[in-house]
């Protein structure tokens, strides 16, 4: 059922749009330059590039869920390392990994959704799913943005982190046999 | 049968999965609290410096010990307590950090004569826990309950009993740990000129180890809030609060809204009652209660509120409004401990925001001048667009103990919060604002609290503390080796 993955990744992205795009300014917190967030953000891009396609495979042979539920409870224990960064090079590193579980999430997402759909109705449920999920991580920024100025980044990063946690529990539900559908 | 081993390794993953992330999070949390230990800064954020050392003293020895390892390696060295001050005066670069904090035992109530000795690292909210069930309360303390009395006594604070000048007035003795690692008693018989030098002189001639203190009946008040002009308030203040021995407690808020600016004013006063009176608790169980120690409530409400008015002037508009409701509403005639009345909400006020920060200012202002004051700092407050949140008043009765005195006539003290950018530019206009309101309240002849930041100029400096050159002559005379080091000292002695 499509449920329980609009769910799961619709809580997902609130998660992830509650922390990401403060992210970049408490970077420059941290102290990095232009230079260091290109790189920082190429790194990201390149390592997801990198495992695309092995996910892809792989997630033919033993289904989507598992990448989707180590994307997600991976993402939520990175977050808790969000407060207590202190240099570049560590950002570096949670880049690649974030860039990683990032290949694991889009493939497996594009992949089980379309798992879930078929022929004739597939467009207007893509469209449907798509709407949920892009509300929700619209809404999550604006609120992101709220809480940050009334209380701290810091709080921000552990909340996004909890929410990214609770949603991993929605995608355990989801029931990949195709012929129970 | 498959059902089953499905249902047993979801729970497995379950338990695997709540147990790790359980486990992470603890653990960041830990490290977020303790990370960079080293890196130590006051409630404000300004200017953090990374000490050499940390020295958590709980024992004398320690402490003894940690000046004479100091002496020997040639190491500056900083004394901290709840680092409430914002100049850096509870620390310094590349030294070693006395924590003070861990200093807190309460030594000795004597309820005879109403005095308490503590270790220096005790704070208010500690001995009133302490002293409440004997019925006794604090003299004179800061408007809330969080300091260290080692920290109180080394800025000389006040509060809001305006019978009372500083905390001075009600400090009996002290023992003092020298530069040279001696220990010696500090009264107003021994060692005298200490006394002065030591109470409000901000940890530069050694530290406070253990201090007694005068205590005063835990009385019962009862309040009330009232409107005034501001115009109006050196007259009232003189005529129904100063030398008025029923007054317990007594300040005044100006508005900090954009549309009131420094105009509204409400005033509390809090009225002692005896057992005649009918608002008096009537039976034991009612006494009981009304002297139960509160706690703070609705902290994240507080917060919330505030840090809308930290953003926004339509919040403060309502916030202010609000408060003058609840005020006159609920704090009209209700009846209240001193030492209830003493541990106001704080926390709320806890900010830490990585872009801005919240400071705070006093200005001692002699009664006569308090309207033209009031009137320049709107002035300022407007042209410079400054983010002021919040403005208390208290009456603050001229004193001539201690050697940097803020008082030397009966003044009005106003407590300024401001809230102003992190960035260097944000600083920098904070820093030329504070000299405006430094120069405007020396024209009047007032005075700025030194415990705050370090904005103001050398020339102010002098010209509000005339004693002060004499002061780190002193210093330099008992600690020739400059031991004791701050950045408040770094910043004027030179
Ligand atoms: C929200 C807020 C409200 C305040 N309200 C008031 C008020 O109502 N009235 C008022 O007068 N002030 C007020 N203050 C200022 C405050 O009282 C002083 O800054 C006071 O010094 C803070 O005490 P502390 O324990 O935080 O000391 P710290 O900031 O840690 O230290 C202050 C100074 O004392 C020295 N010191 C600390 N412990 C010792 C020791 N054991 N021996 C020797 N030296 C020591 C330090 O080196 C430093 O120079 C307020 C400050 C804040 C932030």
């Amino acid at each position: 059922m499509l449920k329980w993955i609009v769910i799961s990744q619709s809580l997902l992205l609130f998660g992830t749009g509650l922390v990401f795009p403060f992210y970049i300014i408490f970077l420059s917190e941290v102290g990095g330059n232009f230079s260091e967030f290109g790189i920082a953000y190429g790194i990201f891009t390149i390592s997801s590039a990198l495992v695309h396609h092995w996910v892809g495979r792989r997630s033919d042979k033993v289904g989507r869920k598992s990448f989707l539920l180590i994307n997600t409870w991976g993402s939520a224990l990175i977050y808790l390392t969000f407060p207590i960064i202190t240099s570049i090079g560590q950002v570096y590193i949670i880049q690649v990994l974030l860039g990683i579980l990032g290949a694991m999430q889009k493939t497996s997402e594009k992949a089980i959704v379309a798992d879930f759909t078929d022929g004739e109705s597939r467009g207007k449920k893509i469209g449907s799913y798509h709407f949920w999920v892009s509300l929700f991580s619209g809404f999550a920024v604006i609120v992101g943005g709220f809480l940050i100025d009334l209380l701290t980044v810091d709080i921000i990063f552990y909340f996004g982190s909890i929410i990214l946690f609770v949603s991993g529990w929605f995608i355990l539900f989801i029931n990949e046999s195709r012929d129970v559908n | 049968m498959n059902w089953l081993k499905q249902n047993y390794n979801l729970k497995l993953i379950s338990l695997l999965a709540i147990v790790v992330y359980g486990a992470a999070f603890a653990l960041s949390i830990y490290i977020n609290q303790t990370e960079d230990k080293l890196l130590i800064h006051d409630v404000s954020r300004l200017f953090p410096d990374r000490v050499y050392e940390i020295v958590e003293g709980e024992e004398e020895a320690a402490l003894v010990e940690a000046v004479k390892a100091a002496k020997e390696n040639n190491l500056k060295i900083s004394i901290g307590g709840a680092r409430h001050s914002q100049g850096g005066h509870a620390f310094y670069q590349d030294s070693v950090f006395l924590d003070m904090s861990n200093y807190n035992k309460i030594l000795k109530l004597d309820e005879k004569e109403k005095t308490i000795k503590v270790q220096s690292g005790v704070t208010w909210e500690q001995i009133q826990d302490y002293i409440n069930p004997h019925g006794l309360a604090i003299k004179v303390m800061q408007s809330s309950n969080v300091f260290t009395v080692g920290g109180s006594l080394s800025s000389n604070v006040h509060g809001r009993d305006p019978q009372y000048g500083p905390l001075i007035e009600t400090v009996k003795s002290f023992r003092l740990l020298k530069a040279d690692g001696n220990v010696i008693n500090v009264s107003r018989n021994e060692n005298e000129e200490l006394f002065e030098l030591v109470i409000g002189g901000y940890g530069l001639f050694g530290v406070i180890l253990d201090v007694t203190l005068e205590l005063t009946d835990n009385e019962i008040y009862v309040s009330q809030t009232e409107k005034i002009n501001y115009k109006d308030y050196p007259e009232y203040i003189i005529k129904q609060i100063a030398n008025n021995d029923d007054v317990g407690l007594h300040f005044a808020r100006l508005a900090a809204t954009p549309d009131d600016l420094l105009n509204d004013m409400y005033m509390t006063t809090y009225r002692t009652i005896d057992k005649g009176d009918d608002r008096y608790p009537t039976n034991e169980d009612d006494y009981e209660e009304l002297v139960e120690l509160n706690e703070e409530q609705n902290v994240l409400r507080d917060k919330f509120f505030f840090g809308l008015s930290r953003k926004y002037d339509w919040a403060k508009n309502l916030v202010w409004d609000l408060q003058q409701k609840l005020y006159a509403e609920k704090e009209e005639g209700e009846v209240v401990s001193r030492n209830n009345a003493m541990r106001p909400p704080i926390e709320f006020l806890e900010y830490d925001s990585d872009k801005d920060t919240d400071i705070l200012q006093e200005y001692f202002i002699p009664v006569d001048h308090f309207e033209e004051f009031v009137d320049g700092l709107r002035k300022i407050v407007k042209e410079d667009d400054l983010n002021l949140m919040n403005v208390t008043v208290r009456y603050t009765p001229k004193h001539n103990e201690g050697y940097l005195t803020y008082a030397k006539e009966d003044t009005l003290a106003l407590v300024l919060l401001f809230n102003h950018e992190l960035s260097d530019e944000g600083i920098a206009h904070m820093k030329l604002s504070t000299q405006k309101i430094v120069n405007q309240a020396l024209e009047l002849n007032g005075r700025y609290y030194l415990t705050y930041q370090l904005f103001p100029s050398q020339d102010q400096i002098r010209k509000a503390y005339p004693k002060i050159e004499s002061f780190f002559k002193r210093k330099l005379e008992y600690d020739p080796n400059e031991r004791f080091m701050n950045n408040f000292y770094e910043r004027y002695a030179k």
